[in-house]
């Protein structure tokens, strides 16, 4: 298996964007090609992730994006797996470049559809559940992680402010970072009191709906430093499945897809959860944040909401989680978030992150995930 | 008949249409085709009551399209008192926690536009 590399990331802002879907698929792409300087020529293929294409006239969305890059003659695919289309699309060209098909690759994650309006969102997002038992019996994906939360706080010695302490963390973290949605000081008082979107979450335990597009160059090693001496390198990758329906799971407050996910991508590096300096994982509700870090083993079961509650996932604290601000404060613009996560990693360990690095950073790790975990991808990352 | 087909009339008729494999007797709902367990394709039907407990359950107050009439509703998970099967459904005229704490026994009313319907027994 041949080493793979990260040579250069971009994204555009994430948030309302008037750019079409394919103007802001290209901006990234274009981003990521810039940072790693190559030229487009030197791409072999093109991984596109996407969910909601249609809700922008726009689906087949690789040729577009190949053929705007001036590589039209490339190969390109589009990757669909809910909200974890980004992660599940790196992973399959992460494998391509170590079997050795390919030298280099572009991974583009695109989203747009906050123009769409909240109802449109609401039930579209909600057929990327297990709709036969789901979303056609009225649960929206706020219920879903609603209902997993209402099983964390019957299960385990946590509270609904333990969890606001996620979504106030973020918001801090989101706070330095110039591309995040949600650029806003938030208190505990100001998630108790918001809105009940679907009890016991509230308006500001969710992520928004976020238009975006993030962007990554895949290569050999040999491409790599051939290129560039500012280049990560993937040591472990990792996928796993869970049960679609929620109904098909025997605890409602782990999922199975990331724990196999993540087992596989620590046993690929060589490492274990203590040997990780940050994570930007799946933050799409606050209870997300929570289960994540158990299943990626930063803490024991049942003790996730405590530690965030005790701000030990903070910004250079026991484990920096999500110093992008994650999905909650950055944003959520499905198809593009699994690749923004490895956007943040690449800034984080080749010295970009400003403000927000976390400080002497070697390894860092994503995880994403699509519905409700049905579909996972965790990965491991090393400076060099 | 389809698995489907069956598994809804089941459910009109407040039944859950599980199946159990012939070779290790692993029951699943008639939706899945092999065994989880042992990944063998037979099976027979093995109807239980859609009676049970809440496991856990949410709130709806932002629904999605269609269900704006019902809210504030439920979407419940409810574990099944003769198996281990969980099922999940519609469960109406629920406002605040306290009207279903979890551990509150339900039962299968129905299958209709908003599928699998239950209620508080």
């Amino acid at each position: 298996m041949e080493k793979v590399c990260v040579i250069g990331a971009g994204s555009t802002k994430y948030g309302k964007l008037d750019d079409s879907i394919t103007d802001i698929a290209v901006q990234a792409s274009v981003a990521a090609i810039e940072s790693a300087g190559i030229k487009p020529k030197e791409i072999d293929a093109g991984y596109i992730s996407n969910v909601f294409g249609i809700a922008d006239k726009q689906v087949h969305l690789g040729p577009v994006i190949m053929s705007n890059l001036g590589i039209s003659e490339k190969p390109s695919l589009s990757i669909e797996s809910a909200c974890g289309s980004g992660s599940v699309s790196f992973r399959e060209a992460f494998a391509n470049v170590a079997a050795g098909f390919y030298d280099a690759v572009l991974v583009t994650g695109v989203e747009k559809v906050t123009h769409t309006g909240t109802e449109w969102t609401t039930t579209y997002f909600s057929y990327c559940s297990d709709f036969f038992y789901e979303g056609q019996a009225g649960a929206s994906f706020p219920g879903l992680f609603a209902s997993m939360a209402r099983a964390y706080l019957t299960e385990f010695n946590a509270t609904e402010e333990d969890f606001a302490k996620v979504a106030v963390k973020n918001h801090e973290n989101g706070l330095s970072n110039p591309k995040a949605h949600l650029r806003k000081k938030i208190t505990v008082d100001d998630v108790m009191n918001s809105a009940v979107v679907a009890s016991p979450l509230k308006l500001y335990d969710c992520c928004p709906f976020s238009d975006g597009a993030s962007s990554v160059i895949l290569c050999s090693e040999k491409f790599a430093k051939e290129h560039t001496k500012d280049y990560i390198q993937v040591i472990g990758s990792g996928r796993g499945g869970s049960p679609a329906a929620l109904q098909g799971r025997n605890h409602l407050t782990t999922i199975p897809s990331t724990k196999l996910a993540a087992e596989s991508a620590y046993k690929m590096a060589g490492l274990g959860p203590k040997d990780i300096d940050f994570a930007e994982v799946h933050d799409c509700f606050t209870i997300a944040e929570v289960v994540d870090s158990e299943d990626l083993g930063f803490f024991e079961k049942g003790q996730g909401a405590k530690a965030a509650s005790e701000g030990r996932t903070k910004l250079n604290s026991e484990i920096s989680i999500n110093p992008s601000g994650g999905l909650k404060s950055k944003g959520h613009p499905i198809g593009a978030t699994g690749v923004g996560q490895v956007v943040e990693v690449f800034d984080q360990l080749t010295g970009r992150a400003g403000e927000r690095e976390v400080k002497d950073a070697k390894v860092g790790l994503t995880q994403n995930f699509g519905a409700t975990g049905a579909s996972c991808a965790v990965h491991i990352f090393q400076s060099v | 008949m389809s698995a489907k087909e069956d598994f809804i009339e089941n459910a009109k008729n407040g039944k859950v249409l599980a199946r159990k494999c012939t070779e290790c007797n692993e029951l699943h709902l008639a939706t899945v085709y092999f065994c989880k367990k042992c990944g063998n394709k037979n099976f027979e039907n093995h109807p239980v009551d859609g009676i049970g407990k809440i496991v856990t359950y949410t709130i709806m107050t932002v629904p999605p399209e269609g269900f704006e009439q019902y809210s504030p509703y439920a979407w419940a998970v409810m574990e099944l008192n003769d198996s281990n099967i969980r099922i999940s459904g519609f469960l109406p005229n629920i406002a605040k926690p306290e009207d279903l704490p979890v551990g509150t026994p339900a039962k299968i009313i129905g299958y209709d536009a908003r599928g699998i319907v239950l209620e508080k027994l």
